[in-house]
């Protein structure tokens, strides 16, 4: 709404509206109607009171109280102005990102907020609450990355989004057209968007145990294209080992003997010469259970106490435990023998997605995911060779990853890190959780726009709700789908908006529509590999090649071919593959007939 | 279960121009004493099964004397461990480049040797639970080479094979083996093979946890000095076959007795020395080499030696050690050269290996020859001719 008196116009929303009449209860109109119920109805006199909060004044100096004057509904201009929209959606130079309509009784006016704020560098991180299913939280960030990409300016750089899929199918199909209503359509119109899927996405996913299966609920071989395994060896694992060995009781020396072997084990040309043997090349997990394996032996053999170079056998025992335990657990997505199939690093496309589907491993293997992927994209962004200018990391249930309570995990760690410098690097976090309460404060309180679709009544009975007046509260407890609560820096109250349907297929209709295959046999889902490399490659020629061998060299050629990518991906995997040798029997030889004349060519007299 | 694990015999190499009093060259007598002591040492130990890791020969068409000293040695060692098999696989120096002119290996299949000569075999002896996948090196020099893993046949399993390990071979390259095949180390599954047996090298190398090169019997490469530095270098001591126990997996060398000695005297250093003073210091160098010179391969090597001090220096004294030694090798290098003035293009003139590697890194090549590995059999091609030269 808009108050307007001479020289001074001033915005504000209503928090708060309040009717009085000149009857004390409603009964007394009953009474007063003589028992005539369709009287008891009419309409009366009444006076309301709307409590409203100042947006903003104009002129904003000298502060001076709300002067008297005609109220009116505010359009969408005065919508603008009042929320500060004028300082970065117009002008030569515009950072907005439209996020939906504010409005009331037929007004929809577009509301945006300041890339500057969202993705940096003035502020940035995005968090959103609410209930499930009710809240639209997914889907709302779902349309907020097609905003960005959509009308991020391209003088400010290129941007892509890495998403963590978390929960089943949900982040499946951004690659997919969903139909939209009517409404929803013209709602695009209205904030001057497209409603389309996002066009470049990368998906990738973990193998199951299999080695050759992925892990994912996007498995229908129509999208086979862009569906590629996410596999890592010892390197990649080792770097993170801390995330894995974190959870239980790691202590400073098992810390120490893990750094020892980060630094001068593996990968490297190690001399030990109290080992058997001396030299090492430790580059697999196989390997590295080979070296610890020469530790123990030398260890047992040379009666010299638990002591080897300075580790206490225990230790060393406790961080084989550990890391076998990684390769059983994160099975799928770490490999034994090194092979590794990796995100493009240095290679990010600008407006691209980037979905790393971890919603069916092993939280541990979802740690270590989180981890190294957070990592990487911080170590590249710091170098400013990731192929992109800024990278949006969303996490979905974000209270299982940085909780307010339980151990301070290496992820939660990583978590705490990003919201407090990701701003400077381009890492801006878009999280989503239904109970904002759940999660680590510091974490939340750095997003510079939090959104809040319908909430739980208890949720908003805790303490961080406070501030919210009640009207703003019950509201919140009663929000329909599609609409939020968003607070935003320019902001001076939160608004509300309505947003529309993503354009993209639910996780829902996206298995409908793309029923997962069921998990091939070992054979044809080497085909499927093969064939996202070489559609030429048929299933029939795999077999005949794969059939009777060990599955670990079928594994191993595999992630060989991935890793090379060659024109022709059949010979290639044929090659390295290798020629199987049938085993023949050694036949023995009962009687060797000497030479009849034995002179010794050789022999010292002639 | 004890295997023998024996490589790069080089029966017929031959060196020098010391001859025996049978007339056989001296150095290709001193080869086959090894492998026949290695054979007494084999027969000695009674392991379960012998494996020979390639480079029997060292020629494609070994000389007859070469060839019956084999049949020999394999007939001996049959008749005493009748019921040890023998796996024996062809190495580079023992295949022919040809198809057609057929390996001599294929002959000791009559003493009862289990031969690999040109494709892989596995070879599976249900007797000991032992299968054995031999490699020769032509398998591994086709393109599609077979799959070096085991299969889980048997209870032991064993791979032999032929060729460079990469990573293995010190960096200066001067004691590789022309035209091996190269096999990444990750290729052949080390840790998942009850034993790994190596050749190719010559210098006893332990590639990791149960897989080893043996090293040859002898040294029988033209560049016994840049074995003897890499020997040094590894502290591995003198020339053996391994005795492997296949349960523990440890591998115990066998030593064998040389004939004699190969020794690389330590280096003097000429710089600024006038002949008589020259003379005198190598003088004392040979007279200090412990148990002398007589019937030894030598060599001394003096830098900084301008060619007008070399030409002062008493010859006849050198032709005198010449004849006391099986070879004897004053290894005389010039001072490096130092160009101050030039005439043409300033910098350094390039040597002839650096000419050869700069052209060839440039030479339009046919499609699918791999640029690096052709420069670098260019460039090791030169340095043995080189090294050759230097050797007479
Ligand atoms: N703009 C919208 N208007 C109306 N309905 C919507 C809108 N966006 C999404 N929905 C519907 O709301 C439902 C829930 O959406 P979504 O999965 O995004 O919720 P969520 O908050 O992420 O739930 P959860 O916490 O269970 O993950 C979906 O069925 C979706 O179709
Ligand atoms: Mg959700």
């Amino acid at each position: 709404m808009r108050v307007e008196a001479p020289g001074r116009v001033v915005y504000g929303v209503v928090l708060d509206a309040v009717a009085y009449e000149d009857l004390a209860r409603p009964l007394d109109a009953a009474v007063h109607a003589l028992g005539d119920p369709a009287a008891a109805g009419s309409p009366r006199d009444s006076i309301r009171l709307y409590t409203a909060a100042v947006l903003r004044q104009q002129p904003e100096e000298p502060l001076q109280p709300v002067p008297l004057g005609e109220v009116r509904m505010a359009t969408d201009d005065d919508v603008r102005v009042a929320l500060r929209m004028d300082a970065f959606t117009g002008g030569d130079h515009p950072t907005g990102i439209p996020i939906g309509t504010y409005g009331a009784a037929g007004l929809a006016a577009p509301v945006s907020l300041d890339a500057d704020f969202l993705l940096g560098p003035e502020a940035a991180h995005l968090n959103i609450t609410g209930v499930s299913g009710l809240a639209t939280k997914t889907s709302a960030v779902e349309f907020f990355l097609s905003s960005i990409f959509q009308a991020f300016p391209a003088r400010k750089g290129s941007v892509a989004a890495l998403c963590f899929n978390v929960k089943g199918p949900d982040l499946c199909f951004l690659d997919q057209p969903a139909a939209l209503s009517d409404e929803d359509t013209a709602l695009y119109a209205r904030l001057g968007l497209e409603p389309r899927p996002f066009d470049n996405v990368h998906y990738f996913a973990p193998c199951k145990p299999d080695g050759v299966n992925l892990n994912t609920l996007r498995t229908h071989p129509d999208l086979a294209a862009n569906t590629e395994p996410l596999t890592w060896g010892l390197r990649e694992v080792l770097e993170y080992a801390e995330v894995v060995l974190n959870r239980d009781d790691l202590d400073a020396k098992a810390d120490a003997f893990i750094d020892f072997l980060d630094d001068r084990v593996v990968g490297k040309e190690f001399h030990a010469p109290e080992l058997q043997p001396k030299e090492w090349k430790v580059l697999t997990f196989a390997d590295l259970e080979a070296f610890f394996r020469a530790i123990f032996d030398a260890l047992e053999n040379s009666h010299r106490g638990d002591l080897w170079r300075t580790h206490h056998i225990a230790t060393i025992r406790k961080v084989r435990n550990r890391l076998g335990n990684i390769t059983t657990r994160a099975k799928g997505l770490v490999t034994d023998d090194g092979a590794s199939s990796d995100l493009p690093w240095g290679a990010f496309a600008d407006r691209a997605v980037y979905v790393v589907d971890v919603a069916g491993v092993d939280p541990l293997a979802q740690d270590l995911v989180f981890a190294r992927v957070i990592s990487k994209l911080r170590e590249h962004l710091e170098r400013r060779d990731l192929g992109v200018d800024h990278v949006v990391v969303f996490v979905d249930e974000l209270n299982k990853y940085a909780p307010s309570d339980g151990p301070d995990t290496y992820v939660r760690k990583m978590l705490l890190d990003l919201s407090e410098r990701g701003r400077y690097l381009g890492l801006v976090l878009f999280s989503a959780q239904q109970f904002r309460s759940q999660v680590l404060r510091r974490v939340v309180g750095n997003a510079g726009t939090t959104i809040y679709g319908r909430m739980d009544p208890d949720e908003l009975a805790t303490a961080g709700y406070a501030t919210l007046s009640p009207a703003t509260r019950i509201k919140l407890a009663t929000l329909p789908k599609g609409e939020l609560m968003v607070r935003h820096p320019h902001f001076t109250q939160p608004v509300f908006v309505r947003f529309p349907r993503p354009a993209v297929l639910s996780g829902r209709e996206g298995v409908e529509r793309f029923p997962p295959a069921p998990d091939l046999p070992f054979d044809e889902a080497v085909a499927r590999q093969l064939r996202a490399l070489d559609p030429g490659v048929s299933v029939e020629r795999v077999r005949g090649l794969v059939g009777g061998r060990r599955e670990d060299d079928v594994r191993r050629a595999l992630a060989r071919t991935r890793q090379a990518r060659p024109d022709d991906a059949f010979s290639y995997f044929t090659a390295c593959l290798g020629r199987r040798i049938e085993p023949e029997r050694g036949t023995r030889r009962a009687t060797v007939t000497p030479l009849r004349d034995p002179v010794d060519p050789y022999a010292s007299q002639p | 279960m004890k295997l023998a694990h024996l490589a790069d015999l080089h029966l017929g190499f031959r060196q020098y121009h010391r001859q025996t009093p049978a007339g056989i060259n001296q150095r290709e007598a001193d080869t086959a004493m090894a492998f026949r002591q290695a054979v007494d040492g084999i027969i000695a130990a009674r392991p379960d099964v012998v494996i020979v890791a390639g480079d029997l020969f060292h020629s494609v068409r070994p000389t007859n004397a070469a060839i019956v000293f084999a049949f020999q040695q394999f007939q001996r060692l049959h008749a005493a461990l009748p019921d040890a098999p023998v796996v024996l696989i062809a190495g580079n120096h023992d295949t022919p480049r040809s198809a057609e002119t057929g390996n001599i290996l294929r002959l000791f299949e009559e003493v009862g040797v289990h031969v690999a000569s040109n494709e892989a075999r596995r070879f599976v002896f249900p007797e000991l639970e032992l299968s054995v996948l031999a490699v020769p090196h032509e398998a591994l020099a086709q393109a599609e080479r077979p799959l070096l893993r085991p299969d889980g046949s048997a209870r032991y399993e064993v791979l032999v094979a032929h060729g460079e390990v990469d990573g293995v071979f010190p960096s200066d390259r001067s004691t590789v083996e022309y035209g091996g095949a190269v096999v990444q180390p990750d290729e052949f599954g080390l840790g998942e093979w009850s034993y790994v047996a190596f050749g190719h090298y010559h210098v006893r190398t332990e590639l990791g946890p149960r897989a080893w090169y043996a090293g040859a019997l002898e040294y029988v490469s033209s560049n016994p000095w840049g074995e003897l530095r890499d020997e040094a270098e590894k502290g591995v001591e003198g020339k053996a076959w391994l005795l492997i126990d296949l349960d523990s997996g440890r591998a115990t060398p066998q030593p064998i007795i040389p004939a004699r000695r190969v020794l690389d005297l330590p280096r003097l250093d000429g710089t600024a020395l006038a002949a008589e003073e020259l003379q005198a210091a190598i003088v004392a160098r040979v007279a200090a080499v412990d148990g002398g010179i007589t019937d030894r391969v030598i060599r001394l090597v003096v830098t900084g030696v301008p060619r007008h001090v070399a030409r002062q220096l008493d010859h006849a004294v050198i032709r005198g050690w010449k004849a006391e030694a099986l070879h004897f090798h004053l290894d005389l290098r010039p001072p490096s050269p130092t160009r101050s003035t030039g005439v043409g293009a300033p910098g350094r003139r390039q040597t002839l290996p650096e000419l050869v590697e700069s052209y060839l890194g440039q030479r339009a090549l046919p499609a699918g020859v791999d640029r690096e590995a052709f420069v670098r059999e260019g460039v090791d091609l030169v340095a043995s001719a080189e090294r050759e030269l230097a050797e007479d």
